[in-house]
């Protein structure tokens, strides 16, 4: 397994909105964690990425204990993520920002630069590369913050909500962007609302309600789960679909 | 390598012309003005473009805002007359000390405190600083309240007492070259990027694997070197402190004002500012005598008014503002 997390609880005072989730993930896979508001899956994906530490549980990556291990320390393990609400570095330009990923692997700046100029022509940011990055929109946001964590070289990159919020069109660029992430050997968890992108890129879907994992398993059959619908519709929705 | 035009600008040349007008300037400056006084302001700027330059490295390149980095400026000070009045030695002994005293320093206080953001960060530098100027000001062997003289006449060369200011001139500006030098490598450097991306956001940082601590405390600490050598200097120059004069909270909103002015977070932003400030001070103490330090104040919180209002990069950012404009014109 190259991620293994066990039992993780967080509480917020008396909240307990992880409430004993487990999660294995082997080297390779795309997995899509979704679930309605709320019910816990970013604050899982937060306590995955290192940034918060769980009150209880163990979360193992490659063999290494990260259950309180500092963000840097991830990122130095090789987990990389981006931001549900993308935060860049504005006054900085696309290609500096690239280039702080960079340097985690390459202190010195030829090197580091020649990972920035592969990164952004990648996520095809090449033209960009001298703005400000301040001056982009949400989607070029993302995707910087993608060719970012890229730069890190991480072997697993969590992506939390990349694709919300952007056009149709965006979500097909976006969507073959993920697919090429993947071709690179890079395992993949995707936190998503958008259906149509779990159920065309997740190998597998966990699906979290109230806290907890409630269903596992390939996207098009986890759907049709009627735990799951309950968890989206409420109970009485899902019957009378069952009916 | 193909990489490098991807990261560089193309304004190159004319930097490095205004840079090569600056540093003859700079050397010519005493024999330009001829002039005593003006020498000495010319002093007087470079020394406070050393303060303000120090403190870019954490409060501009790392947007980490010290309001306490008199805590650095007095303990250089200090620590040069405390060797004379202690020891005998020459005051510029005590430099070394002064950097000693102020990197254990710079640990005691970041360390705690740069977990706090934002204001609440500058609210505790203030908050340390205030305490380590009681303190001294109680504590017997630094003169207390009342201060500390360095040697009345020269004993020798090495007391640098010269009545001329033109010996500390260029002290002082060998000092603030040494130190640009450095910041400008800085710059450029890992440790750079690292820095303008903990200012750009903590969070995003330490998820690209900065150590963000960690480099907020080299920042700190070699800020705070550079400031004790700053205070040192001063020391050697005026040949007194006292707690006011060089722990005094407008120490430290002096060196904030003098940077922001510039630019903060730029290399030629906090010698602009000095540039600036430090001739306007000399006008108004002389146009308002002794009641002047008063109406300093108030100059002061006009500036913090007009910087934080029309010009939050400093005038540096709008000479670049401008100038880019006219490029795209």
């Amino acid at each position: 397994m190259l991620l293994e997390a066990t039992g993780v609880v967080q509480t917020f005072g008396r909240l307990r909105a992880v409430d004993g989730a487990d999660l294995a993930v082997s080297e390779g896979e795309v997995i899509g964690l979704i679930g309605p508001n709320g019910a816990g899956k970013s604050t899982f994906f937060n306590a995955l990425a290192g940034d918060r530490i769980p009150t209880a549980g163990r979360i193992t990556f490659d063999g290494h204990d990260v259950t309180r291990a500092s963000p840097d320390r991830h990122a130095r393990l090789g987990i990389a993520r981006t931001f549900q609400v993308p935060v860049t570095f504005t006054d900085m330009t696309v290609a500096e920002n690239v280039l702080v990923g960079a340097f985690l692997r390459q202190p010195h700046r030829a090197a580091a630069s020649a990972v920035v100029d592969e990164m952004l022509e990648f996520t095809g940011l090449a033209p960009m590369a001298h703005r400000r990055a301040g001056m982009l929109g949400t989607p070029g946001r993302k995707r910087l913050e993608i060719a970012r964590a890229l730069a890190t070289k991480p072997r697993l990159l969590l992506l939390d909500e990349a694709l919300a919020g952007l056009t149709p069109a965006e979500v097909q660029a976006a969507i073959g962007l993920v697919r090429r992430i993947h071709a690179l050997g890079i395992t993949l968890i995707i936190v998503e609302h958008i259906m149509e992108v779990i159920l065309t890129l997740a190998e597998r879907a966990v699906v979290f309600h109230q806290g907890r994992v409630i269903a596992a398993g390939p996207p098009r059959q986890v759907v049709n789960d009627p735990a799951v619908v309950a968890a989206y519709l409420g109970h009485r929705m899902a019957a009378r679909m069952q009916a | 390598m193909s990489s490098a035009p991807r990261l560089d600008r193309h304004r190159v040349p004319l930097r490095a012309f205004a840079i090569i007008l600056l540093v003859l300037v700079a050397i010519a400056w005493p024999a330009l003005v001829g002039d005593a006084f003006y020498q000495r302001v010319g002093a007087l700027v470079v020394l406070a473009a050393i303060s303000a330059s120090a403190w870019n490295l954490i409060g501009g390149y790392a947007g980490q805002v010290s309001v306490g980095h008199a805590i650095f400026f007095g303990a250089g000070a200090y620590a040069s007359l405390v060797v004379y009045t202690q020891l005998g030695w020459p005051p510029v002994a005590g430099a070394p000390l002064g950097i000693l005293v102020s990197l254990a320093l710079a640990i005691v206080i970041g360390t705690p405190t740069f977990r706090l953001r934002g204001h609440y960060f500058s609210m505790a530098t203030i908050a340390a600083a205030e305490l380590i100027r009681l303190l001294v000001a109680n504590w017997p062997l630094v003169g207390a309240a009342v201060g500390l003289m360095g040697p009345a006449a020269p004993r020798s060369v090495a007391d640098l007492t010269f009545r001329d200011p033109l010996a500390y001139y260029y002290i002082f500006l060998a000092v603030l070259a040494l130190l640009l030098a450095l910041t400008a490598a800085m710059e450029r450097s890992r440790m750079g990027y690292y820095l303008r991306a903990i200012n750009g956001g903590d969070r995003a940082a330490s998820s690209l694997g900065v150590p963000v601590l960690r480099y907020k405390l080299y920042a700190l600490m070699l800020s705070a070197a550079f400031t004790s050598i700053a205070g040192s200097l001063y020391a050697v120059m005026v040949g007194f402190a006292d707690p006011d004069s060089v722990l005094g909270i407008l120490i430290s909103v002096k060196i904030v004002i003098v940077a922001a002015l510039g630019g903060a977070g730029t290399l030629f932003g906090p010698l602009l500012g000095a540039l600036i400030l430090v001739p306007l001070e000399e006008w108004t103490n002389a146009a308002f005598g002794g009641s002047g330090t008063g109406v300093t104040y108030v100059v002061y919180g006009a500036i913090i008014l007009l910087i934080a209002r029309f010009e939050p990069g400093g005038l540096l950012d709008l000479v670049g503002k401008l100038t880019r404009r006219r490029h795209a014109a």
